[in-house]
């Protein structure tokens, strides 16, 4: 016991001097700060442009047989198109097309009738949704025109037009909509948090094995401290890290609280109840555990640094598998389906499922601790035979041993 | 302490590495395990060690099995390492730690090492900006920080400077004094002479040869004579082919019979011109290839 806690400070030490880590952790700290910091930003340029001229914006020319029409339908895309410097276009249509080509005009509406017309453009844009806009003011328009013929006054037409249908939702159970982004905020945490602390501890137990440290380590400490230490450690360091990056945005959110307003997102964001948040906690450090064990195992039988990206690729594979199958199943809105399910239960993908599902659907106590009870048992397993390759894997030089020569090793040990 | 080892068998897959190894060193005096390259002595010290259980044999202190909680090994291994990015002191005082020293004595230890093998000044620098004799050095420490009873040292002094070398006899015969068992694994023969009391030379996974270095040498048929004179060329006549020369000019005249020692050796006083005469003893290295050199 205290050989592991010897190797775990060390370890830990380790991490926290590592100018790499120490280098993004302050780089993620201060990108959140920014981040945080926007509408602060924003609204000085803001009130800079705040004078713009009007000339400044792009052009649309508004072009009509009828200058009645072109003059009404000018009023409504004013208020509607406050991107643009709307103007209504004298002469052809032919003179049109060329203000636009020439780059004096950015697009044009040439109305055939009140319900009918051309848009033209220099290049569509992919998200240009000019059209639409315009389809529903001109709709609004020509009803507008149409009731104003069959007798209702302007101001009713308007009132008509304008009505709007109260509404109300209450969700029973979770709101997928508000915690949709605090969720996959989480899950993506959980993913470059375990991928890349993974990859750390596999490298570290491979860097100690090339360098033949190992050599004197293996006769001054039992492998058990040694993978349990190493990897706690590494789980802290993670965890430090999260904390510092979460807890920074925390702190610089409240700062900049009342110039996010009224912002949905980000206040759901910082408004996770305090049951996700243990719960998170508990399938990130058992997930975390359970992967750094498994890299910890396979580090340990790589005989040089170089191979150590392909031997993990298993188990990297595995976990990119668990985290696109949570991400398709968020994004279709139906984190209950029956493979979600059979997810949540399987410790390797549960940790990223089981969490999901409580976040944005309504589980059952009993089945969150029955997911955790298998995580749990699954995660010691995986330590102690971690552990026996571990003892195996270092002693082993030369060529990358094949799997079932490492089973048989692991048996007998 | 008696630190025994009794048949002890080990195989690594389809391969027998070790064949009932045994041997026997004890307190206060030096061992040299000797072998050739591929002979089973690494993992025969990391049997002793613990590192991983034999398939069969034990391993005894006083006759009891042995309590790894009680009994401190130091080793220093053939293949050198620690961490290179880690400063000195840092990785120094880890190991000891995990050899189960309190923070304080182990800072308190190692820095008494490292100013008796002349290192001081290198504490608290990284341990790659070291040449690779004083990395040794500094492995050396790992070995020996945590006073340990028994102190195993595989080639400690290969890639050593004269000076170097001295210096880590003179911890060698103070670690001895002190009632440690050194164990030594070593190509360099001379050293193994100079230091081991007991040896024990594996062949192929089996000991070919174990005992005390001065009663093998005494037990070896003693029917060679060893003569030194300036005037060789009479006796080689006289002789024949039993008097061959050897590589520093000495003759060396073989016996017919051990007994013929005493007659011959008159003989030689009486009708030449001798300078000095001994009985040929063969040198360890003499030993080592005649019990090492045969099939592997």
């Amino acid at each position: 016991m205290k050989q592991f806690g010897t190797i775990l400070k060390f370890e830990l030490k380790g991490y926290l001097k590592n100018k790499i880590f120490v280098g993004i952790t302050l780089f993620l700290v201060i990108a959140i700060a920014v981040a945080m910091f926007i509408p602060n930003i924003a609204s000085i340029f803001k009130s800079e442009d705040g004078e713009a001229d009007a000339a400044d914006l792009p052009v649309m020319l508004v072009h009509a047989e009828d200058g009645e029409l072109s003059a009404l339908v000018k009023q409504y895309f004013d208020e509607v198109f406050s991107e643009y410097n709307v103007k209504v276009a004298d002469g052809t249509v032919e003179n049109v097309k060329e203000e636009i080509t020439s780059g004096s005009a950015e697009c044009a509406f040439v109305m055939d009738s009140a319900d009918s017309y051309t848009y033209y453009v220099d290049n569509l844009s992919m998200y240009d949704s000019n059209t639409d806009i315009a389809n529903s003011v001109l709709q609004e328009v020509y009803r507008v025109t149409a009731m104003v013929q069959y007798g209702i006054t302007p101001e009713q037409a308007g009132n008509i037009m304008s009505a709007q249908i109260e509404s109300r939702t209450t969700a029973l159970g979770k709101d997928q909509m508000q915690n949709f982004f605090y969720t996959y905020i989480l899950i993506f945490a959980l993913y470059m948090v375990i991928l890349l602390y993974g990859q750390m501890v596999a490298t570290n137990v491979a860097a100690e094995k090339s360098s033949r440290a190992m050599e004197v380590l293996i006769t001054s400490a039992k492998p058990i401290s040694m993978m349990f230490g190493k990897v706690l450690a590494s789980c802290f360091a993670g965890l430090i890290q999260l904390v510092a990056v979460f807890g920074s945005a925390l702190v610089f959110y409240n700062i900049n609280k009342s110039s996010w307003g009224d912002n949905m997102i980000i206040e759901s964001i910082f408004n996770i109840p305090v049951a996700l948040f243990v719960y998170m906690l508990v399938f990130f450090i058992l997930g975390f555990l359970m992967y750094a064990f498994m890299f910890g195992a396979i580090g340990s039988t790589a005989s040089k640094l170089e191979d150590i990206n392909t031997s993990v690729m298993p188990v990297t594979f595995l976990f990119i598998i668990a985290f696109i199958v949570v991400m398709t199943s968020m994004a279709s809105g139906n984190v209950d389906n029956t493979l979600m399910k059979v997810c949540s239960y399987v410790p390797f993908t549960s940790p990223m499922a089981m969490f999901t599902r409580i976040c944005m659907s309504t589980v059952a106590p009993y089945e969150i601790a029955a997911s955790i009870a298998v995580l749990v048992g699954t995660t010691v397993g995986v330590g102690f035979i971690a552990a026996k390759i571990y003892r195996v894997g270092v002693l082993l030089y030369g060529t990358t041993p094949k799997i079932g020569a490492i089973i048989k090793a692991v048996r007998k040990a | 302490m008696i630190l025994e080892l009794k048949n002890i068998d080990k195989s690594f897959g389809e391969k027998q590495v070790l064949k009932g190894v045994s041997f026997t060193a004890e307190s206060g005096k030096a061992f040299g395990l000797l072998g050739r390259n591929g002979a089973g002595k690494t993992t025969t010290i990391r049997i002793l060690m613990n590192v991983f259980p034999a398939n069969g044999g034990e391993v005894l202190a006083d006759g009891k099995p042995i309590d790894y909680n009680k009994v401190d090994f130091g080793y220093l291994p053939e293949e050198r390492g620690l961490y290179p990015k880690k400063p000195i002191i840092d990785q120094l005082v880890y190991l000891a730690e995990l050899k189960g020293m309190a923070h304080k004595d182990a800072i308190k230890e190692v820095d008494h090492w490292l100013d008796r093998l002349g290192m001081s000044e290198y504490r608290n620098k990284r341990l790659d900006t070291l040449s690779k004799g004083n990395q040794q050095k500094i492995q050396l420490i790992t070995a020996l920080a945590h006073d340990p009873q028994v102190v195993i040292l595989d080639e400690p002094f290969s890639g050593l400077d004269p000076v170097n070398a001295m210096l880590l006899k003179d911890v060698v015969k103070e670690q001895i004094a002190k009632g440690k068992i050194v164990l030594f694994s070593s190509h360099q023969m001379n050293y193994i002479e100079e230091f081991c009391d007991g040896i024990a030379i594996i062949n192929a996974g089996k000991v070919a040869l174990h005992g005390d270095l001065h009663d093998i040498k005494r037990n070896y048929v003693r029917d060679r004579l060893v003569v030194n004179t300036t005037k060789p060329e009479q006796i080689k006549t006289d002789f024949g082919s039993a008097c061959t020369v050897t590589d520093n000019g000495s003759l060396l005249i073989q016996l017919a019979h051990p007994d013929d020692k005493k007659s011959t050796m008159k003989r030689l006083v009486e009708n030449y011109d001798i300078d000095e005469m001994k009985v040929f003893e063969p040198s360890l290295n003499d030993i080592f290839v005649e019990y090492a050199g045969e099939q592997v």
